[in-house]
């Protein structure tokens, strides 16, 4: 486990995701980069249905390919609990009904949304190419860059700028925003969660807003 | 002054009472009595005198003894009505309870009536009689302790007496030893490795009986040395079994015929009337073997291999190297077979690798037993610690294949097979070189500290009497792994080589024809000579069969002589020496100095065999002490 | 709605242990080292001295309107190794069936982050009670039992400042397995048996003990 930084990569209005995705996965074999094995990152979200609390509560459920063990759950408040798979029986759990009883929690409907695509790996370096999916449309592309032999992202940025750069060009100028705020302590794959969290839930609104296929970055 | 009242409830038996069966089977039942009728019954069972009388005993007032004559009067007078009889009684208890509750009254309000304790005269001679009494008693006392205790003796000196192989006695060590459980009428034991972790179908129950021949039959001499408690073992754990290692160096296809069962003559089947512990220990290793064979013929049958396993009979075989194969046989004799089995060839059992199947197996057994403790305890158990932390720590997935990997004992077996293959190997290499080549001496170091898969040796070459100088050591590390030989040598190189030996033998010869190149120039430098050049590949000259020679050229402090030496692995050592050009003209004017004499001349071969030393650094120095003339 | 049908394809699909048999009883301080030494005879390891225990626990409520049911969460760590906590979720025991040897619960088991405390707070949950157990573990194949000793915490939040609750001993059998199997109930029994002069009530239903503290 290194440090990774994800990145959207915008889809120009005259292409289709899919040739975009092919040109980027062009390039990385270009560079020298291999396939390893496919990728997949999906959230689900549900709601809360607390009358006592005080506000209402989204609880995001993600799973990371890269973790297959693990759940992680993170809480709109921006708390993540990292967890075993099972977690998500003790949330089904919560939102199950029994006869006359209401749930505490809801699923959100249509509110899936997964990142998918192909794996590589070239030397200390593993890039994912993913296709956002949300509820069955293609939305977007997101980019994922690990460097695994170092932990503390201040510490390789400039390295990793470096070689973002000669793929995807000047989309990487700065550091993701999540990482932005702790780029001198150490890396946790809840760090990665955290990310795509934050490029999930600008898609999602990007959708609700009714802007098709742009990535509001 | 109103008696107490008490509640007597009367109830019927519900069911009717059966007065008769008839023979046909039908029960006639006694109808139930009614209600009155069944008072009356019971009335009558009521027999107030009788409990009046015991009751209260003999210090009765005399007020009670009318009551009991009246009561007897009432008793034989015929009743006049069912209840007459009780009335009266009734009738006269009251009367006596009156009595008594006015005596208590008297006796109480003390108005009219004092009560005193009646004065008895104390016992005279005292003393004595209660002396005798104790003394009586202590005596009882101690007549019974002494019986105990003589009893006790008595019992202890039996069991002294008693032979040592009584059967209960028996009985007992064989349970401080074995698992043994009683069913029905029989005691059956259990000698298989359940209880230790194993999970081999094939159970190890015995049965002990209690041996009755010896007892009855044979004289006391033969009855001291036999047991009185015999074990009956099932037939297909009895005589003995071990389980035969053996790595043979097979030419060409596989050698199937050696799958021949040979007993080693030490191990023979023990006699029939040999002691139960033998026996049951000789049926717990049988159980023991087949159990590590079968792990190993599932293993062989189940793995895939580039060169598959073969399982015949009793006997499996996989190659380890080529022309190396590991047999692994199961030798199970029964006693009752006849000599031929016996073979006459010889079998090279290799000990370590059976101890090490045995030690694999019990390893097997201890983790299905030994499992990590969930901390908190109501965590999952039966998981390694690392994997119960691999959700809440994020573990990736590599690092998740890695946990479910797990090797089977048949690819350990062939691992430390092919480590102890290449470790002798090595050895026998390393010997072979230093008494081939007497002239570098050639040291090994063995690593004290290896494992069954990885073993270290430092191979040093010097040259006799040059110890001391340090350059000239040629020293080399060999890592010997599973399937290769990581060497590094002086300068830091890596080096891998296979499984081959005359890619070691190889790795020496080169190393000593550098050793040679070494010595040169430190003695060199010793003799203040010039090191004029130096090549490790020379591109000419003879070709070396593998690797490529070294050569450097020496200058004497006064440049008047040059020495070439020349090493190969193969082509051996050649040192060839320039003297003056003689066939040029001092006098000749265009050479303005002595020294540039120096420019031409010829190199001739020195024949090394007939300079004097004991070894080529010795010879070479010799030589170059020799060449140098004074300044 | 179909998230019981969700439910039920994850308890399917894997195959996660979901069914605790479990055995309760107690025993009294003074006979503990007897049942120690028992159990050690009884369980695996029996050369090995008996593993200690020392974890505190927090039960966790939801609770909403009189229309909601409702729901508890232990959340568990070990103070000998504070960083593992582990959150579970218990069933109502089935005590109706007097067919079943044990009694029998749906259990879910997860290890989690050591923020779960920070994170069920938020998520709506109410600390319901805590308390520590302190005491030995034994195991038989995959059987667990545990002596425990239970302590009642007397200020919240530090788990140092403890008083005993009772004069005895918690033991509990318990078996995780991924559905009903009556054998292991069977063997459960057996094992019960072996205890039976020392523990004084064994299947006796469990009220949710400590519910008082």
């Amino acid at each position: 486990m290194g440090t990774i930084d994800v990145y959207p990569y915008p889809v120009p209005e005259e292409k289709s995701g899919q040739q975009v995705v092919d040109t980027i996965q062009k390039q990385l074999e270009l560079l020298g980069a291999h396939k390893s094995g496919n990728f997949c990152v999906d959230c689900e979200s549900y709601q809360s249905n607390i009358q006592t609390a005080t506000q209402q509560r989204l609880l995001h459920l993600f799973h990371n390919s890269e973790q297959p063990a693990t759940c992680f759950s993170v809480l709109d408040s921006g708390i993540c609990l990292v967890s075993d798979l099972l977690f998500e029986v003790l949330v089904l759990k919560l939102t199950e009904k029994k006869t006359g009883k209401e749930c505490y929690y809801q699923q959100r409907k249509g509110f899936k949304v997964e990142s998918k695509g192909q794996r590589y790996e070239l030397g200390d370096f593993i890039v994912k190419v993913g296709s956002v999916i949300l509820a069955s449309n293609f939305r977007g592309i997101l980019i994922e860059v690990e460097y695994c032999p170092c932990v503390i992202p201040s510490e390789c940025w400039n390295l990793m700028k470096e070689f973002m750069q000669s793929f995807m060009g000047n989309m990487a100028e700065n550091p993701p925003a999540h990482i932005k705020s702790k780029m001198d302590t150490i890396y946790t794959p809840e760090d990665t969660i955290q990310q795509y969290l934050e490029h999930f839930n600008n898609f999602r609104k990007a959708t609700s807003a009714s802007v098709p296929a742009t990535p509001n970055r | 002054m109103a008696s107490a009242s008490v509640n007597v409830s009367v109830e019927a038996v519900q069911e009717h009472k059966i007065q008769e069966v008839t023979l046909d089977g039908q029960e006639i039942y006694i109808p139930p009595l009614s209600m009155s009728e069944n008072l009356a019954k019971l009335a009558h069972k009521i027999d107030f005198y009788k409990d009046e009388s015991e009751d209260k005993g003999k210090p009765t007032s005399e007020g009670e003894k009318e009551a009991e004559e009246e009561a007897s009067k009432a008793a034989v007078q015929p009743s006049l009505w069912p209840w007459d009889n009780i009335r009266n009684k009734l009738k006269a208890a009251l009367t006596e309870m009156s009595v008594l509750l006015d005596v208590l009254n008297i006796a109480k309000e003390k108005r009219y009536m004092l009560l005193d304790h009646v004065s008895q005269d104390a016992p005279e001679a005292k003393s004595a009689i209660q002396l005798m009494a104790k003394k009586k008693g202590l005596q009882s006392a101690a007549g019974v302790l002494l019986a105990g205790a003589e009893r006790l003796k008595k019992s202890q000196q039996e069991m002294g007496n008693r032979p040592q192989n009584e059967f209960h006695i028996e009985l007992l060590k064989l349970r401080q030893n074995w698992r043994l459980k009683k069913v029905g009428k029989t005691i059956l034991g259990d000698l298989s490795y359940k209880s230790a972790g194993s999970r081999f179908w094939q159970g190890g129950s015995f049965e002990v009986i209690k041996n009755t021949n010896i007892a009855s039959g044979e004289g006391d001499t033969m009855a001291s040395t036999r047991s009185s408690l015999e074990v009956v073992i099932p037939t297909e754990l009895e005589g003995s079994a071990f389980v035969q290692v053996e790595v043979k160096t097979v030419e060409g296809s596989m050698n199937l015929t050696s799958a021949i069962l040979r007993m080693p003559h030490g191990l023979g089947p023990y006699p029939s009337d040999a002691h139960w512990q033998t026996k049951l220990e000789a049926a717990q290793n049988v159980l023991f073997c087949k159990e590590l064979f079968s792990q190993l013929a599932r293993e062989a049958v189940q793995l895939k291999s580039f060169v598959p396993y073969i399982v015949v009979g009793n006997q499996i075989i996989s190659n380890v190297f080529p022309n190396v194969q590991l047999s692994i046989v199961l030798c199970h004799s029964t006693g009752k077979k006849d000599k031929k089995s016996q073979h006459p060839g010889k079998v090279e059992h290799n000990h370590v690798l059976e101890h090490s199947l045995h030690q694999l197996l019990r390893e097997v057994h201890f983790k299905s037993l030994n499992m990590s403790v969930p901390h908190p305890v109501t965590a999952t158990i039966g998981v390694t610690k690392r994997r119960r932390m691999a959700g809440s720590e994020a573990i990736g997935r590599r690092e998740l294949l890695e946990m479910t990997e797990s090797e089977t004992l048949l690819e350990q077996i062939i691992k430390q097979t092919r480590h102890a293959v290449l470790r002798l190997r090595t050895m026998k290499v390393i010997d072979a070189v230093a008494s081939k080549y007497p002239d570098p001496q050639i040291c090994a170091h063995w690593s004290c500290l290896n494992s069954s898969l990885e073993s270290n040796v430092r191979v040093i070459i010097t040259s006799q009497g040059y110890e001391a100088m340090r350059p000239t050591w040629q020293s080399m590390y060999l890592e010997i792994g599973v399937n290769d030989i990581k060497v590094v040598t002086r300068e830091r190189r890596r080096i891998i080589l296979s499984f081959e030996e005359k890619e070691i033998e190889d790795l020496i010869l080169w190393q000593i024809s550098q050793h040679h190149i070494a010595v040169c120039q430190s003695l060199a430098r010793l003799l203040s000579w010039q090191y004029i050049s130096h090549s490790s590949a020379t591109g000419v000259g003879e070709m070396e069969d593998f690797a490529t020679a070294s050569s450097v050229l020496l200058v004497s402090p006064n440049s008047d002589k040059a020495i070439a030496v020349r090493s190969g692995p193969t082509t051996g050592l050649h040192v060839h020496m320039k003297s003056d050009a003689k066939d040029i003209d001092a006098e000749l004017a265009s050479i303005l100095e002595a020294k540039w004499h120096n420019l031409t001349g010829t190199f001739k071969e020195v024949d090394l065999n007939r300079i004097d030393g004991r070894n080529f650094a010795t010879k070479l120095e010799l030589i170059m002490a020799s060449v140098t003339r004074k300044r | 709605m179909d998230s019981t049908g969700a439910m039920g394809q994850v308890l399917s699909s894997k195959v996660a242990p979901v069914v605790e048999n479990f055995l309760q009883g107690s025993v009294l301080d003074t006979s503990k080292d007897v049942l120690i030494h028992r159990l050690r005879g009884l369980c695996d390891n029996a050369e090995n001295q008996p593993e200690i225990f020392h974890d505190h626990e927090i039960v966790f409520i939801m609770q909403g309107n009189p229309n909601q049911q409702p729901i508890n969460f232990h959340a568990r760590h070990s103070l000998m190794h504070p960083d593992a906590w582990h959150l579970r979720y218990l069933g109502v025991a089935d005590i109706g069936d007097k067919n079943k040897l044990t009694l029998i619960r749906h259990c879910v088991d997860a290890g989690v982050s050591s923020n779960v405390v920070d994170f069920l707070n938020e998520m709506g949950f109410k600390i319901d009670f805590e308390f520590i157990a302190k005491g030995y573990f034994f195991h038989k194949g995959r059987m667990k039992v545990t002596v425990s000793k239970l302590y009642k915490i007397l200020q919240p939040g530090s788990t140092d400042q403890v008083e005993p609750l009772s004069q005895s001993h918690l033991v509990e059998l318990s078996v995780v397995a991924p559905r009903v199997q009556e054998q292991i109930g069977e063997d459960m029994k057996n094992f019960a048996e072996q205890l039976k002069p020392y523990i004084l009530y064994k299947i006796e239903l469990k009220l949710d003990h400590l519910q008082t503290v």
